[in-house]
């Protein structure tokens, strides 16, 4: 260990890691810097004028506050659902199937890599005015005409599920798969049902899994900006869609910035608010 | 009659996700051969659109602005996050648990941070942002990945290296980096991945010269469905599944067999 030690420190080592952290001072630290403190500054033509709160006092307003509010609303029901979907999945490829495990880890991993745009692009051919669904449903008997199933919040809500399902399998089935099996066995030994070992036993220590897939598919969906500008019409605007507006169109860098971090601290207290949630849900029994 | 339909509740249930998860992009690719150039009636089987595709001059630039951004972030991370990790092997590892931050932080919020940086420093939108973002965001993937690996390194073996003679970079480009090349490659194909699958930073750190594959489908499907991003989707659809059958064999091949 000191001879290690000793040679690493007079081969000067430690410097081979500085371009990775100088990389991250100059492209992620510092740019949240700028933009922390324009969030306080008045920008006209090019230059930085003065201090301000006005930028945090435009956010608070009804408008804004609506559209974040939309963003969590819309980050916890995805989230909700696909922990409510992905369970299912997670539990049978861990836990009841021994075959097939190549397969599905296969059928697992493929969605991260499948560009996410193709993903959202598929549902076109299944939503859109003359697409596969409304010609089902007229064959059917159910609709007479043809129904607008893009650009709702329906559609939306759908795509975003399919899109972010995967993100809440991966790490439920990781830890439903190293989760001890000879406990269950003992469970069911001792005459407990599978209803209730499910409750008592499996459910409890899938905690951890659960909670980082529910997090992740949180954040991302808080944030999303494809799906939205795709399927939205343009009309429903999420915290995603308003922030690149802010940078995009409107060309309001401050502004933008006092938005953004206001909804950062929204996203991290409901966050918080969703971590008591889930223990009570899983562990508070 | 009960327990029957326990039985197959959950695998049914299993199948029906699957098909929701598979099914549109199944039908997506089956349109891809479809002969009508609008619409959603199957008129007949077509490769044009493949024809199409592969003489489209627009398709190739877009393809290669995307394939230059993606091999040079998988190129600098790599380089750089294998640096990091070994420069402070045993040493400092609070340091790595900030690079867990680049696929923490909103996606949307680094990518306009990062438009802010190069607008107020004047720094040229273009290629040369897109590879700096995707860098960073390859950084929070390549970083945890060998820091896994290198906790599985077996510390006896570089002492061993040491007390033979070797000094302490002979011993990392004869001991060190011989282990990590499993976890090596699968970051790699991931940082591939997610540079291509990248809209945001794309989206916000480009210019009118820079459009990547992802910009030139976001740009086309805005008008609707389209025969060209068809048979693009599928093509890339079928690039992903090589690419997952490639990251799944090392995983599985390598990984455990590297263990003693």
């Amino acid at each position: 260990m000191n001879n290690f030690k000793k040679l690493f420190y007079e081969d000067g080592a430690f410097f081979i890691s500085i371009p990775a952290l100088l990389w991250q001072l100059l492209f992620l630290i510092l740019p949240i810097s700028i933009m922390f403190i324009a969030s306080f500054l008045i920008y006209k033509s090019g230059t930085f004028t003065k201090f301000t709160f006005e930028h945090y006092k435009s956010v608070f307003d009804l408008p804004h506050f609506y559209v974040i509010f939309r963003s969590v609303i819309l980050a916890f029901f995805n989230s909700t659902l696909c922990l409510i979907f992905a369970y299912p999945v997670a539990y049978y490829l861990s836990i009841r199937t021994t075959r097939y495990k190549n397969l599905s880890l296969f059928f697992l991993t493929l969605p991260f890599w499948i560009n996410f745009l193709v993903h959202i692009y598929s549902w076109f051919f299944i939503l859109d005015y003359a697409g596969l669904l409304n010609s089902l449903l007229i064959k059917l008997g159910i609709i007479k005409t043809p129904v607008h199933f893009i650009n709702t919040v329906g559609s939306i809500m759908l795509v975003m599920l399919h899109g972010y399902l995967p993100f809440m399998i991966l790490p439920l089935y990781t830890v439903l798969e190293k989760l001890d099996k000879k406990l269950i066995e003992a469970s069911l030994d001792l005459g407990a049902t599978r209803t209730y070992t499910f409750f008592r036993i499996v459910l409890p220590l899938s905690y951890t899994g659960a909670s980082a897939g529910f997090f992740l598919v949180f954040v991302l969906s808080f944030g999303e900006f494809l799906i939205p500008a795709l399927l939205g019409g343009g009309k429903t605007l999420f915290v995603g869609t308003l922030i690149s507006e802010y940078f995009l169109m409107l060309g309001s860098l401050p502004q933008g910035a006092a938005f953004t971090f206001v909804s950062a601290l929204i996203l991290i207290l409901s966050l918080l608010f969703c971590r008591l949630l889930l223990k009570y849900f899983f562990r508070g029994r | 009659m009960f327990g029957k339909i326990k039985n197959i509740f959950l695998p049914s249930m299993v199948f029906f996700i699957y098909a929701f998860l598979y099914l549109p992009i199944l039908i997506m690719a089956i349109f891809s051969f479809n002969k009508a150039s609008i619409g959603f009636k199957w008129i007949g089987f077509t490769t044009e659109w493949y024809q199409k595709l592969f003489y489209s001059d627009e398709i190739w630039y877009v393809f290669k602005n995307s394939l230059i951004v993606a091999l040079s972030a998988v190129f600098l991370s790599v380089t750089i996050g294998v640096a990091l990790v070994w420069g402070l092997y045993r040493k400092n590892t609070k340091l790595l648990s900030l690079f867990y931050s680049n696929i923490m932080i909103p996606e949307i919020v680094s990518s306009v941070s990062l438009l802010s940086l190069f607008i107020l420093f004047s720094i040229p939108l273009g290629l040369n942002a897109l590879v700096i973002g995707h860098t960073l965001l390859g950084l929070g993937f390549v970083i945890p990945i060998l820091n896994v690996r290198f906790q599985e390194l077996n510390y006896n073996l570089i002492e061993a290296s040491l007390d033979l003679g070797a000094n302490i970079w002979t011993t990392f480009f004869k001991v060190v980096l011989p282990f990590l090349v499993p976890a090596i490659v699968s970051a790699s194909l991931l940082v591939f991945i997610v540079s291509l699958d990248d809209f945001l930073i794309a989206f916000f750190c480009s210019d009118s010269t820079s459009q990547t594959l992802s910009l030139y489908i976001y740009s086309t499907i805005r008008a609707g469905v389209s025969p060209l991003v068809n048979a693009l989707s599928t093509l890339m659809l079928v690039g992903s599944s090589v690419l997952v059958l490639l990251f799944i064999y090392i995983s599985l091949k390598f990984i455990p067999e590297n263990n003693d």
